[in-house]
């Protein structure tokens, strides 16, 4: 008979206080499981909002725009009829490609003139990027559509602008001329970021081209059906580029997602937090049924230890037995766990609306794999911990007084 | 390893399986410096079944746990097998009792989670030279030895104190040790039962000739003894 099985059996005889130990392993999993997996749909919700809304999978610059572009945003201009863009288009994945001219400006209503943050978008293409851009007043941009603005709410409160007044942009020309052109506001929108809707607006891009007197856009955003996709993207997009002597960069959106980036790295302390204490508390449940275990059993300890077992041995028993409880108990809370968060999903968590919204959303639980392993792995871990004292304390007995114990 | 040659030669056994040279035991109990050995001096020779008579408290028992190597003494020194083991690790003398001590203990002491022959097969898992066969016939054998081959399957819980004791005598049999030692093996028997195991291990003896060495305060019992060795208040009456 192995170790482990004897272990496993001794367990077994203790039914009741084994099914609590388990129990209290198998509740730290499912709550740390939830907790996770509410965070990581958290993530998951924000990761794809901010691709589709805002920066695509992909973008393609020219080298050095994403750096020095603000200052001197003419020479990062590509052309617009770029050959690259063909390839962008027709690349496996590829969902849309849509061109971006971004600048800034001055903008004038009636006695009002405040700077801009201007975006040269492209109508035709811009329905799937505009998850996060909501319309308050007015319409969206048309096809077609050659002087139509759109606003951002703060922005128009400035000017004390409103959908079908004429307003008239002013920017420098690559040349260092100033130039203007008129446009018609033809909507407002706010988007969650309240700042970017006090000085942003959208416009064609030929408004924006004829108003920078350029035939190029300074960036090719690529989005793909499928996000976990990007670096295969952006690996296969760089060797094609290397390869036709295209000089440009090829930048993945997490490297542009700076709220992101620092939201997951905040919540992701939190969580490490939370399976802290989880730990912690599987630890103290699970060192104190051992403890009880081996206070029992000190005469059977004793036994072995007189029949020639090595005190090694008599710790790799009750380690053993440790190691079944995180098992048993971390795989029984992996399976309600993840029966739960199905559930919890098909209902929906209400939540209320985020900063800048005007509506709540359902939230849901979304488990992956190395949520799951690595719950179950904390579990099996802290169990095992909490065994290794309880386990030192049998290997050390005293032969002689173990075997009198309780006589 | 010259002794061994030589009992060879002259073609008898002459080894002792113990001696004890001048062994003293103390301990504290509470503020009470207990002197529970004194001065004992004893040997034991390969086949002989010996009692160690006493009455409760006279440290027959802390004798018997010193030759066994599960408790140690505050000075003097004992040999096993004419090795000097005074000294040895807790690992070392562990290796020591898996191999050549058999343990009966007044209160049986199966593993209640094993049946009776998983409880006979515990001490052999770490022998590498049997293989699982020779390991079963082992405990088929000691099972049969000890009368309760139909009852290989059961759990001690199931057996009676007698049929539990005969467990533990086949448990300290497989190993083929060089002394079984029993601490008042039948003070938790009734008196037939008991005798029925003391019969029991002196047939081993007589019929295996393996060294016999148990402590107990029956009259009855140390009847049984082909030798007796008396002790009262930690020292040896001679």
């Amino acid at each position: 008979m192995p170790d482990v099985l004897l272990a496993l059996r001794s367990l077994l005889r203790q039914p009741r206080r084994t099914a609590i130990a388990l129990f209290a392993i198998g509740f730290g999993v499912v709550a740390l499981l939830l907790a996770g997996g509410f965070m990581e749909w958290i993530f998951w919700a924000m990761r794809e909002s901010t691709i589709q809304s805002q920066l695509g999978h992909v973008q393609v610059v020219r080298p050095g725009y994403l750096e020095q572009g603000a200052a001197d945003p003419y020479r990062y201009f590509m052309a617009e009829d770029d050959p690259q863009r063909t390839y962008l288009e027709k690349f496996d994945h590829s969902r849309e490609v849509v061109p971006r001219i971004n600048f800034n400006g001055l903008i004038s209503h009636g006695d009002a003139t405040v700077s801009f943050i201007g975006q040269g978008v492209d109508p035709a293409r811009e329905t799937v990027f505009s998850r996060d851009l909501v319309i308050l007043e007015g319409t969206a941009l048309a096809v077609g559509d050659g002087q139509g603005l759109l606003l951002g709410e703060g922005l128009a409160a400035n000017l004390g602008a409103k959908p079908g007044d004429t307003v008239v942009l002013l920017a420098t020309t690559p040349s260092g001329g100033i130039n203007a052109v008129e446009g018609v506001v033809r909507g407002l929108f706010f988007t969650s970021n309240k700042e970017f809707d006090d000085a942003a607006l959208r416009l064609p891009l030929n408004l924006a081209q004829r108003l920078l007197k350029t035939q190029g856009v300074h960036r090719w955003l690529l989005l793909l059906d499928d996000t976990a996709y990007t670096d295969t993207a952006v690996a296969k997009i760089k060797m094609h580029f290397a390869a036709e002597g295209a000089e440009l960069e090829v930048v993945p959106w997490y490297r542009l997602a700076d709220f992101y980036n620092k939201t997951v790295a905040l919540f992701g302390r939190q969580l490490s937090l939370v399976a802290g204490i989880i730990g912690l508390i599987i630890v103290l449940s699970i060192s104190n049924t051992m403890i009880m275990s081996v206070m029992e059993r000190t005469r059977e300890i004793g036994t072995l230890l007189a029949l020639g077992n090595r005190r090694r041995q008599v710790l790799g028993l009750y380690v053993s037995e440790g190691l079944w409880l995180g098992i048993i108990g971390g795989l029984a809370g992996v399976v309600i766990g993840v029966a739960l968060a199905q559930l919890i999903s098909a209902v929906g968590i209400p939540m209320p609306p985020p900063p800048g919204m005007k509506r709540g959303y359902n939230g849901e639980i979304m488990l992956t794999w190395s949520l799951v392993a690595g719950t179950w792995l904390l579990a099996v871990a802290s169990t095992v911990l909490a065994s290794l004292y309880p386990a030192w304390k049998a290997s050390r007995l005293v032969i002689v007084d173990a075997l009198r114990h309780g006589r | 390893m010259a002794i061994h040659n030589a009992a060879v030669l002259h073609g008898m056994v002459v080894m002792n399986v113990v001696r004890v040279e001048n062994l003293h035991k103390e301990y504290q109990l509470g503020q009470q410096q207990v002197q529970a050995l004194r001065n004992i001096s004893l040997t034991v020779r390969a086949g002989e079944f010996l009692a160690i008579a006493g009455p409760s408290g006279s440290g027959k028992s802390t004798l018997l746990n010193i030759i066994g190597c599960i408790d140690t003494p505050s000075s003097g020194r004992l040999w096993i097998d004419d090795e000097d083991v005074s000294g040895r690790s807790p690992d070392q003398l562990a290796d020591l009792r898996a191999r050549s001590i058999g343990f009966i203990f007044q209160t049986f002491n199966l593993l209640p989670v094993l049946s009776a022959a998983e409880n006979v097969e515990y001490p052999l898992r770490h022998f590498k030279e049997l293989d699982k066969a020779a390991r079963r016939a082992r405990v088929t054998h000691y099972l049969e030895v000890v009368g309760l081959a139909s009852f290989a399957h059961h759990r001690p819980n199931q057996l009676s104190g007698g049929q539990r004791q005969r467990v533990a005598i086949a448990r300290a049999l497989a190993t083929q040790p060089r002394m079984v030692l029993a601490d008042e093996p039948t003070a938790n028997l009734d008196h037939k039962t008991g005798e029925g195991i003391l019969a029991l291990m002196k047939e081993i003896n007589r019929g295996a000739g393996t060294t016999f060495i148990f402590s107990t305060h029956d009259p009855k019992v140390i009847a049984l003894a082909d030798r007796v060795v008396e002790i009262s208040d930690g020292e040896l009456l001679v």
